[in-house]
Parts: structure tokens; sequence; C-alpha cells
């Protein structure tokens, strides 16, 4: 029984349930919201590489390479197109 | 076919590789689509009209358990990948279920939830910030229920022949899709309903 779960799998869903009790401190807690924000960028962006990395096997064989230069690509693709939208549509105007 | 023992068996072939090499292209195009989906949600998110807004609508009970069914079965199908390794195809087939099942109870509160919406005067067409709403989590919803035939075909593939560098592979294949389905949500997750409620 115990083969079927890896220590590292175990404590990498234990990490992402404590990062999501963290995430939700801006709920239950009164904070600014620049405060809230940086708190769930970082809880956001650590949970998905703990996925990445712990549980999608991202590094594994020969082509950890071009893996993580397809996810870094679509990564940045996305953040520009986010951002790009919000400077354009919102920030530009305040 | 040259199969190379000494990878694991979804990744023995090169064509098995470049299988999940190129699942990995498709992913990133996803990540682009859910990007383009959050921009219109952020851009739109103030402009509520005579609608409700995000803080009257959102409820920290169901998305809080939603949460903790999807990232459970992120867990579970992540067993399941690790006891195929091993070879154990009993318990794969008993974590890739506990992962359906999961995945039923989150899309039956999606589903619960929408009703909701609706019924409250937030649906499609109310106002803008409620169409971007519905889109991006509509869209995350339509690939969670892609996402339970699709595992439920692998179930019933793996069950009649056998755990072979065909059917490993395109449960490893699976797995990397559910487990991006959980990625997305983090961000539904906090950049919608908490920064929302915030």
């Amino acid at each position: 029984m115990k083969e079927l779960f890896p220590m590292k799998q175990v404590m990498g869903f234990v990490f992402s349930i404590l990062l999501t009790t963290i995430a939700m401190a801006v709920y239950f807690l009164d904070m600014t919201i620049t405060t809230g924000m940086t708190i769930l960028l970082v809880t956001a962006f650590i949970q998905a590489a703990v996925q990445l990395v712990v549980f999608m096997h991202a590094g594994e064989t020969k082509d950890k390479g071009a893996i993580y230069t397809n996810v870094y690509y679509g990564l940045i693709i996305a953040l520009v197109t986010v951002f790009g939208t919000l400077l354009c549509m919102i920030w530009g105007y305040i | 076919m040259k199969i190379d023992n000494s990878l694991p068996l979804e990744y023995s072939t090169d064509e098995n590789s470049n299988k999940i090499l190129g699942f990995w292209i498709f992913l990133g195009a996803e990540i682009m689509l859910f990007a383009t989906l959050f921009s219109a949600y952020f851009t739109l998110v103030d402009r509520t009209g005579t609608g409700p807004t995000g803080a009257e609508i959102f409820e920290i009970t169901p998305v809080l358990i939603e949460t903790i069914l999807l990232l459970t079965s992120s867990f579970t199908i992540g067993l399941g990948i690790h006891a195929m390794r091993i070879g154990n195809k009993k318990a794969m087939l008993a974590f890739f279920t506990i992962t359906l099942l999961l995945g039923l109870g989150f899309l039956s509160f999606e589903i619960f939830e929408f009703v909701h919406y609706v019924h409250i005067g937030a649906g499609l067409q109310t106002s803008a910030f409620t169409a971007a709403l519905l889109t991006t989590l509509g869209t995350h919803g339509a690939h969670v229920t892609f996402g339970l035939f699709w595992g439920l075909f692998i179930i019933l593939q793996v069950k009649k022949r056998g755990l072979t560098p065909e059917t490993a592979n395109k449960s490893f294949i699976f797995s990397l899709y559910w487990h991006f389905l959980d990625v997305v949500w983090i961000f539904i997750f906090s950049f919608v309903y908490l920064k929302g409620m915030m």
C-alpha cells in the first residue's frame, strides 16, 4: 500500500493545500488591494509550478528543454496578452 | 518498433515521446487561450451595468469545495500515473476512477453554481461582466466535461488491453490534460473569485 503513495507527490499535495489556505487569507483577513494581489500572484504561480514539476513530470526526459521552452513561451505570450490588454484598455485611461 | 526499456512505458518508443512533447505544445496553446479569456474578464470586470457585481454573487463555500475537489483529483491522477509506472494496473484504474468521480463532483457544483447565477439574474446577457465571467468559467467547465468522457474511455481501454506502451502513453497524456485543468482553476480561483470577494 505504501508504495502507492510516493513521498514527493504527497508532499506536493500537502504543499498545494497549504498554498490554497494562504490564498484564502485575502478573503478572511482585512488587507489592502496591493497586499492581497501580491499574495494571490505569489501563491498562484508557485502552485502552478508545483503542478508542473511534481505532478506533470515536466523535467524527466531528454525533451525537458523543449517542454520548458514551450511552457515559458506560452507563459510569456499569456502575460503579454493579459497585461497588454490591461494597459491599452484600462490603465492607459486612468 | 524500438522499445527503450530504460524509460517508463509511456515514453518507451520514439512515437510515444513525440506524442507527449506534442501534447505539451497543445497545452502551450491552451495557456494562450485562457490568457485571452482572462484578458477579457479583467477588462470587463467592472462593467456591471445594472447587473450584480462579483462581490454580490460569489459565495466562498461552493468555490472552496470546488477547489478542494479539483486539487484532490489532480493528486489522485498523479498517484494513478505512479501506480501505472510500477505496473499496478488495479491501483491505477482505482485512482483514475476516483479522479473522474472527483471531477464529476466538481462539475456538479459548477452546474449548480451556473443555475444559481441565472436564477438570481446574472445570466450570460446581463452585463459585460457576467458575459466574461460565464464564458471564462464555462470554457474551463467544458474542458472538464470533455476530460470526463476522455478519462472514461481511457479507463475502458486500459481495462480491455492492459498496460501497453500505447495505453500507458494515452493515460499519461490524459493526466497532463487533467493537471493542466487544475492549473487553470487555480488562476480562476485566485483572480476571479478571491480577488472578486476581496
